[in-house]
């Protein structure tokens, strides 16, 4: 009987954990669709997030307001893929080394103005936030079992899930939707239409700069209590990976992230238990099973067409 | 009858430049209420410029618009679609992976917030019904054909109500049936009050259904006139400034013995799905082989599996009795057949290389061009600069950076490239798509040329004219099979034409 | 009749060489002053900062000879990016490929230690070489055969080599007397040979010059480098024209992998002397800003990786001086290429200037 209880209660923790970590690549993931939908491709996500990631823990820190420190870290993401945008879509940088050297300005800055900002701080007195804690759906999050994994978590993970079937309606039920998808298949035949490729695609990219910008608060405001540089270890990059595996389309990319993270979960759970394993492996695991779902998930690829290809008119 | 007093659209010393070339100078027309009207000139002539001038896409450096007697300028094709102008054109701007229908909702001026198709499914239901074209208004466009993407093509100018029409070279990639189709509708339309402005290079068209043409060369208006009162030798002097030799004399000279045999070609597109379904042909020494068909159906494939870029899933190739199938490409150019892409910025040349390194492309292996481990750079110069003049290339040196020539001197120096290997066979597709017609005739004369030092030339093209002009026989490829070979001289035109059709012809 | 005069933005079809070294001049002028805006912003005398930085990076004899030292792993991977870049293959693996460099040496040492010194240094070399092939070649291998992008092939194993590291170092290469994950002391029979007395300056740098001047040559003056370059521009035209692209991107990258292998090697056996889990301070990633400074020209990566160490350098003078943190490194090297790229970019367009009526 306890093991039964025991076996629930573990898995119970797993997929309660595996919601808590699809938290910053759903939101990442979904923002770089709508970037990617419009033709440009955001290399830089790692460094929106971790940009992100400090701000909020910036604000958070400067002002004890956690509503503030996510706005303004959702801004602060919008900003950099604002730069990006520049960068790529008006001056027509390649898109790939724009958003690798946006990963090292926003590696660097945020290491540098850290330290500038708690440069006196010894070890035991390193800056400290109160993070976002969960709150519980009362009559939801009673429900025996299914109720922790799915009702108690934070409010930022409430909203990266409804943020799925938001951009999902989005993008296939709106007229604007249509109109976004287009830019990245065919930019001259929405041109045709009177649509304004430059305009539409900054606004897509910044909207995705924005989630993605709520994906690095709940990185750092939502989920500890303290900033260490890189904080954000290459989620940025799975979501990017995400997007490929879930063949651009919100459902699959949805899938693809519940598995990572279960993933991620899993190896968490393990790591705790104290399995006899280099840990290693599984901190490696992320990343080796990304490549596998890139090589498996090569059959049909759905890209849009005009994915990273400059628009000019003439 | 013409009604004169009803302008519809015109313009006013319109000049339009790009970087340094004047696309278009001081261009002054005016297209009338209810007529078909050409827009005649060889490529580059500024047709197109001009008609992206009139749908708002580009914007003149000078010069007025009128729309109805009013000035306009028209920003974008936004403007220029409240207007009441429609464009088509020549490389279709449809949006693949969408529907037909929402392709047609794209370009809807107003903005609703959610996407309902059901009006737009009804109304293009009725546009079909009303000019008898059958479409599924629910594939997806990469899944219909050429010929079908044209009429969603048209009727997505049409659906949103247009009262001028432009065309830009609409029947490129039609049979003459389908062309037929698309006559008969825009005579129809004609009677509606409908206005057509209908650009192309083909001079029996522009005589067939046009009121009044206009010949523009070099960017100039060169002259206006009723279709009526003007001959197809008048014309084609206009547009090209001098007299033109409408048939190349060739002679007959006597096929050799079989070089390249193909049995039962299949292979499979990008798209996976088959596109050569048991393509057979022979090609003999001291001939021209012309490749006849519309395009997409499987001339491209055919073209690739015959230079070692596509992989063959099944049958034979043998040149000189030996094998070579799934030969690479490298092998397949050192035994000796050339070939000739049919795109040439993109598959024939490094742009960003000077003319000496793309005259060796391919080439840069070999012993002729190397010293040691090391290329043999005055060697390749000197090399360069000889067949530089040999072909009578454009190009103040050798080391100039090729992306600063001409059209026609690109397609030189991949034939100047290609010659000098000395070979035995020459695979070329659409060697003179888009030059002017003296490079057109210096090309064809260098075929000819070919063909009598015992060179198998396989001539795919989707210039009919010069299929019949040039090639000693003319095979059809139609939906990935070559469905009938004719003797050029005992051939019609419309013989051919049909079996591109699929129709018509005798079974072999 | 008014006459309108106008503005028209137009397109240059490419871009010089002289504009490409206008727009570095432009980008490090620019950068400078952002430099100084930050420094004010840290608190500090920018005056004092600049010249700080400079005394560190090329103030004294020892100072710039230690400058050299920093360049040494940069001009590695400065160069293994460019080859790989040239190519039109976006390899961002560096750091792993340096990691694995270093790897694979160490491994080769402590197999091959009872070698005499010349005979144990030129198998650590050549370990270094293979390994970092190896590293190079697994994403290409992964394209060649899946048509995956090597973009996120090559950062993935970044990722996953680290934690092979830390396993490693956490285990069968532990010194034992230590309680930090590194390894024990290189034995200096194996140790890279000190060039000059006194200072750290070890074979490495001359390694690295030597590459320099191999790809050089390789690029510009042999038909594997015409390729090389033809692919990079145009790989359609390069496969049509007989061209094997897939072999040339496999020998690409396994030339780029095996180049940050040799930075890996010399980093542990010239500077560290021990293997540890951060060997590399991020030498991968700005081995590619250099490349792209450079305008990807394998000789011109030798300068711009030695002003890089020099900033490096001088970083250090900074922050003892200043107390604005080092760091700022990274963040120059950042907005250098920022400004670099947008000023290149910008120089592709000009200013016309229109009349109308």
């Amino acid at each position: 009987m306890i093991e039964n209880l025991l076996q629930a209660a573990i898995i119970v923790n797993i997929l309660g954990s595996m919601v808590r970590i699809a938290t910053p690549l759903l939101f990442a993931a979904m923002g770089e669709l709508v970037s990617e939908r419009s033709g440009v491709m955001n290399m830089g996500l790692e460094g929106t997030m971790l940009t992100a990631a400090f701000i909020g823990f910036m604000v958070a820190k400067n002002t004890g307001s956690l509503l503030l420190a996510i706005c303004m870290a959702s801004l602060a993401g919008g900003m950099v893929c604002l730069i990006l945008a520049l960068m790529t879509i008006t001056l027509g940088v390649d898109q790939i080394i724009t958003g690798l050297a946006l990963n090292l300005l926003a590696s660097g800055g945020t290491l540098f103005w850290f330290r500038l900002s708690y440069s006196q701080t010894s070890l035991e007195n390193t800056p400290l936030i109160e993070f976002l804690k969960p709150v519980d759906i009362p009559p939801l999050s009673d429900i025996p079992y299914l109720g922790k994994v799915l009702f108690s978590h934070n409010l930022l993970t409430y909203l990266a899930f409804l943020v799925v079937p938001v951009i999902w309606f989005f993008l296939y039920k709106t007229f604007y939707g249509l109109q976004v998808r287009s830019l990245g298949e065919n930019p001259k035949a929405a041109d045709m239409t009177g649509m304004s490729v430059i305009k539409n695609r900054y606004i897509a990219v910044v909207i995705g700069g924005l989630m993605a910008g709520l994906g690095g608060a709940f990185v750092s405001v939502g989920s500890v209590e303290r900033f260490f540089p890189d904080m954000t270890a290459g989620k940025g990059w799975l979501a990017i990976v995400i997007v490929i595996a879930g063949n651009w389309k919100p459902g699959r990319i949805f899938l693809a992230t519940l598995i990572f993270a279960f993933l991620d979960a899993f190896q968490l759970q393990v790591q705790s238990i104290g399995v006899q394993f280099p840990y290693q492996i599984l901190l490696a695991l992320p990343y080796i099973v990304a490549i596998i779902a890139l090589i498996s998930g090569r059959t049909r690829s759905d890209a849009p067409e005009s994915l990273g290809v400059s628009y000019h008119r003439e | 009858m013409i009604d004169n007093s009803s302008i519809v659209i015109e313009t006013k010393n319109l000049t339009k430049r790009f970087q340094n070339v004047v696309a278009n100078d001081c261009v002054s027309i005016d297209f009338h209420r209810g007529e078909i009207h050409s827009l005649l000139g060889e490529n580059g002539a500024g047709k197109t410029t001009l008609a992206e001038c009139l749908f708002g896409f580009y914007q003149p450096d000078s010069g007025e618009i009128y729309h109805k007697g009013k000035r306009v300028t028209l920003s974008s094709p936004r403007d220029a679609i409240k207007l009441g102008i429609g464009m088509v054109h020549q490389h279709f701007v449809l949006i693949r992976p969408f529907s037909v229908l929402e392709n047609i909702a794209m370009s809807s001026l107003k903005k609703s917030v959610l996407l309902d198709l059901t009006a737009t499914e009804q109304k293009m239901g009725f546009l079909c019904e009303q000019y008898g074209i059958t479409l599924d208004l629910h594939a997806k466009v990469w899944q219909l054909s050429v010929g079908e993407q044209q009429w969603v093509e048209i009727l997505k100018a049409v659906y949103y109500g247009v009262d001028l029409l432009i065309l830009d070279e609409p029947t490129a990639s039609l049979t003459p049936q389908e062309a037929n189709q698309l006559f008969s509708v825009l005579g129809q339309m004609k009677k509606q009050g409908l206005s057509v402005i209908f650009i192309t290079h083909k001079l029996k068209e522009v005589m067939d259904i046009s009121d009044r043409v206009s010949v523009l060369r070099k960017g100039k208006l060169i002259d206006t006139v009723m279709t009526s009162e003007v001959t197809k030798e008048d014309l084609a002097r206009k547009m090209v400034g001098r007299d033109v030799v409408f048939q190349i004399k060739k002679d007959r000279s006597t096929i050799g013995e079989p070089i390249l045999k193909a049995t039962n070609l299949r292979t499979q597109n990008d798209r996976g799905l088959d596109a050569l379904r048991g393509a057979s042909f022979t090609l003999h020494k001291s001939e021209i082989l012309g490749i006849a068909g519309i395009a997409g159906n499987g001339q491209r494939e055919l073209f690739e599996v015959l230079t070692g870029i596509r992989r063959l899933k099944g049958g034979e190739i043998q040149f000189n009795g030996k094998s070579i199938i799934n030969n690479s490409p490298e092998e397949i150019k050192n035994l000796g057949i050339a070939h000739i892409p049919d795109d040439r910025i993109s598959e024939g040349l490094i742009m960003d290389f000077s003319v000496a390194d793309n005259l060796i492309l391919g080439r840069q292996r070999d012993k002729d061009y190397r010293k040691g481990p090391f290329l043999d750079r005055k060697k390749i110069i000197d090399s360069a600069a000889d067949l530089i003049r040999i072909f009578n290339i454009v190009s103040p040196s050798p080391l100039n950076r090729t992306r600063f020539l001409s059209g026609g001197n690109l397609q030189k120096v991949i034939l100047a490239r290609e010659l000098n290997r000395d070979p035995k066979c020459l695979v070329a597709n659409q060697p003179t798509r888009g030059l002017d017609v003296g490079v057109i005739e210096y090309i064809h004369g260098r075929l000819l040329e070919l063909r009598k030092l015992g060179v198998g030339i396989l001539l795919i093209s989707e210039d009919l004219d010069e299929l019949f002009s040039l090639s000693d026989r003319i095979a059809v490829v139609y939906r990935g099979e070559i469905v009938e070979t004719f003797n050029t001289p005992d051939a019609s035109l419309e013989e051919v034409g049909l079996c591109m059709a699929g129709t018509g012809g005798v079974s072999i | 009749m008014k006459l309108k005069i106008g503005f028209k933005v137009e397109k240059r079809k490419n871009v010089s060489p002289a504009a490409q070294i206008m727009s570095l001049m432009i980008a490090l002028l620019l950068s400078a002053l952002a430099t100084g805006l930050l420094m004010v912003i840290g608190k500090a005398n920018v005056a004092e900062g600049f010249i700080a930085i400079y005394k560190g990076a090329f103030g004294t004899w020892k100072a710039s000879i230690e400058s050299l030292v920093k360049a040494t792993p940069l001009i590695l991977t400065g160069l293994a990016t460019v080859i790989a870049f040239r190519a039109r293959i976006w390899n961002i693996g560096q750091e792993g490929q340096l990691y694995i460099g270093a790897i694979t040496a160490y491994w080769a040492y402590t197999q091959f230690t009872d070698l005499p010194p010349a005979a144990l240094l030129t198998t650590t070399i050549l370990f270094a070489l293979i390994g970092g092939a190896v590293c190079g070649f697994m994403p290409a291998f992964i394209k060649a055969k899946f048509a995956v992008d090597e973009i996120i092939t090559t950062i993935m194993l970044n990722y996953i080599v680290i934690y092979f590291l830390s396993w490693l170092l956490s285990g069968p290469w532990k010194d034992p007397s230590h309680y930090y994950q590194q390894s024990p002391t290189i034995l200096e029979k194996a140790q890279f040979p000190i060039l000059m007395v006194h200072t750290r300056l070890h074979l490495g740098f001359i390694l690295a010059i030597v590459a320099a001047l191999i790809l050089y040559l390789l690029i510009s003056k042999t038909p594997l480098g015409y390729e090389i370059q033809a692919m990079g521009f145009n790989p359609t035209a390069s496969r049509f024209q007989g061209i094997n692209v897939v072999k040339t991107m496999l020998i690409v990258m396994m030339i780029s992998g095996a180049v940050s292998g040799l930075a890996g090697a010399g980093e542990l056996f010239g500077v560290i002397l021990r293997l540890k889990s951060n060997i590399s301070l991020g030498y991968g990633y700005t081995g590619i800003i250099i490349a792209m400074l450079a305008g990807l020209e394998p000789l011109a990566v030798i300068p711009v990786a030695i002003l890089f160490g020099g900033l490096i350098n001088g970083s250090f003078l900074l922050q003892t001086t200043t107390n604005i943190p080092s760091a700022l490194v990274y963040v120059i090297q950042a907005i250098v290429l920022l400004f670099f790229l947008g000023a290149r970019a910008a120089s592709v367009y000009r200013l016309r200037i229109t009349k109308s009526d």
